[in-house]
């Protein structure tokens, strides 16, 4: 090939490449980066979001650590939402997937069925559960009915609302299902006769065929869900407000209130750090966790 | 180019077929009454949506509608001006999605395709930035958008989706790369420029994932809901989401009304699905090797 032509070429490609992540480029300035070096400024003002931001130092985290009355509530509360959601939605797709593999008559129909409430708009979906959680005419209460149960405060008992939304929530079990379906679908059939020749039965062949095989889209949905569930909010915000008495106030939700309700920019901002945080060093968690048990396939090559 | 999608067409009916009768009745049970948990709560909208306005209310559980009152639809879409928010919806929906499906396939093109300084550390940040909660970004683009002028406005719906999607841009590259490059060479030889390498080969080769792009792009802008909720004030600028979330406190007692629009604001989404259903889970399955079937 000619050098000068070649050098041409490459001159040119340069600029054709970054012509074509371009978009992407300025989407992560805009969205990524800038945000990211002026929220470490706003954590440490006071702000209405209008006016000009007033450094106060350290102040917001000091009033959050010590003072706000909610803001330890959200964080607990917010923990116990993320501890039985995301085990119970991972474990729950997963059964559900390994059910929906076997070849049983009308097993399209069960897989559409249980993929369906998964396809409806969010909103719809939070609505829709708002009403069957109606505590006179609700379905939820009338299913307690027939089973000759008194009728629940779903949402205003504080003791039951953050329960009522998680179980809403699995109502969209079916997204991980499909997921972990595909990955179990990949798994090759002979390493099942292979394991089945050797005797191995029901939870051997799961411990030592299934789970291995599936373990990185295992850990992969593991990290989405604790990012996801963490980040909860439309869920709280529709069906409960938060309340009652808090004992539905997701961090996330917190932070939308006191930034867009009371206009507290800089405090807001101050509690997503802290959510932020918390993210990391879940996911960090996860990730050293996951070494000693998720063995990628080409590891072994 | 098909049969490489495909799943293996025998599924795995359990290590013994023959002897395991009587467990695929428990797992028939189990699946069954999954089914009714996850069927019925829409059953149960769709009757509500039927009922009259004092059928709702009967103490005695009345499971299905005595009479037919498909006037809901009429009067619940009236009601709350339901059908200027569709079409907000919908303007909204369709550009976002062009925008990102357009916007990622170029941005996915340029950092499989071609060769350039930095390309490794540009396509680690917009992976690594999926990582990054959203809320963090949430305020300061908030106020920087106010700044612009655009409260109170779509483009804080719209603009952004045209700078491309790092999910989508990384689906796309997965894609690509089970494309070998001698078709674009060959192409080059013909004397094609990259956009029509991109545009007319790569993308129609690529249409199980392009299909899956515009079905998760459709459904996330319309399902969107903390954006249009911080960003639009005026009702009439509403989409369906803040809409019915705002209207699902205030009808209570018109639950029949409101059923209705929540059915109609679901319908797009449950229409997109049934017919994108099979080039959803190539799609999907290509990012795992194996198609579902």
């Amino acid at each position: 090939m000619n050098s000068v032509a070649s050098r041409k070429r490459d001159r040119f490609g340069w600029v054709k490449g970054y012509l074509h992540i371009s978009p992407s480029i300025l989407g992560f300035c805009i969205f990524v980066a800038y945000p990211l070096v002026m929220s470490v400024y706003y954590a440490l003002t006071k702000w209405d979001g209008y006016n000009k931001p007033e450094y106060v130092g350290f102040d917001n985290f000091n009033y959050l650590f010590t003072v706000d009355p909610v803001f330890w509530k959200a964080l607990r509360i917010t923990f116990y939402y993320v501890l039985i959601n995301v085990p119970a939605s991972l474990i729950g797709g997963l059964l559900l997937a390994m059910l929906l593999n076997k070849n049983l008559p009308g097993i399209k129909f069960f897989r559409t069925a249980f993929y369906l409430p998964t396809v409806l708009p969010m909103i719809a979906t939070l609505t829709l559960w708002k009403f069957i959680y109606q505590p006179q005419y609700g379905l939820a209460n009338r299913v307690l009915h027939l089973f000759g149960a008194d009728p629940v405060n779903w949402l205003s008992d504080e003791r039951l609302a953050l329960f009522s939304v998680i179980i809403a929530g699995l109502w969209q079990i079916g997204g991980g299902m499909i997921i972990f379906l595909s990955g179990l679908q990949s798994i090759p059939q002979d390493l099942y006769e292979a394991s089945s020749m050797d005797g191995a039965k029901g939870w051997a062949v799961f411990r030592n065929v299934t789970l291995p095989l599936i373990a990185p889209i295992l850990f992969l949905q593991l990290i989405l869900g604790i990012i996801g569930a963490f980040q909860s909010f439309a869920q709280v915000q529709v069906m409960t407000g938060g309340g009652p008495n808090y004992a539905t106030e997701l961090l996330n939700f917190k932070i939308y209130s006191d930034v867009f309700g009371s206009k507290m920019f800089g405090y807001g901002i101050a509690e997503v750090w802290i959510l932020f945080l918390i993210i990391m060093f879940f996911t960090l968690i996860t990730f050293r966790f996951s070494n000693q048990f998720v063995h990628y396939e080409n590891d072994n090559r | 180019m098909k049969t490489e999608y495909s799943a293996p067409a025998v599924r795995i009916a359990g290590p013994s077929r023959r002897k395991a009768q009587p467990v695929n009745i428990i797992r028939m049970a189990v699946l069954l009454i999954g089914t009714v948990a996850m069927l019925y709560p829409l059953l149960w909208v769709i009757t509500i949506a039927l009922k009259g306005n004092n059928d709702i209310f009967t103490t005695t559980p009345q499971w299905l509608p005595t009479e037919f009152h498909f006037e809901n639809f009429v009067k619940g879409t009236k009601e709350i001006h339901f059908w200027q928010m569709f079409k907000n919806s919908v303007f909204i929906s369709i550009l976002s999605t062009i925008g990102q499906v357009a916007s990622s396939i170029v941005v996915g093109y340029g950092l499989s395709r071609l060769r350039f300084p930095g390309r490794k550390l540009w396509f680690s940040s917009f992976i690594g930035s999926m990582m990054l909660p959203g809320f963090v970004g949430l305020v300061p683009v908030f106020h920087l958008f106010s700044q612009l002028g655009w409260y109170n406005t779509w483009l804080p719906l719209i603009v952004p989706s045209y700078l491309g999607n790092p999910a989508f841009t990384f689906l796309f590259i997965q894609f690509l790369s089970t494309i070998p490059k001698s078709f674009d060479e060959a192409a080059k030889m013909d004397g094609a420029g990259d956009t029509q390498i991109l545009w007319r080969i790569l993308v129609p080769m690529s249409l199980p994932v392009v299909v899956t792009m515009i079905i998760f792009a459709f459904n996330g802008s319309w399902n969107q809901y903390l954006e249009p909720l911080i960003y639009l004030v005026d009702q009439d600028k509403w989409t369906l989401s803040v809409a019915l979330a705002s209207f699902a406190s205030n009808w209570t007692t018109q639950w029949n009304y409101f059923m209705a629009a929540d059915l109609i604001y679901m319908l797009p989404l449950l229409i997109i699905f049934f017919f994108g259903q099979k080039y959803f889970m190539q799609g999907l399955g290509s990012v795992n090797s194996a198609g579902l079937k």
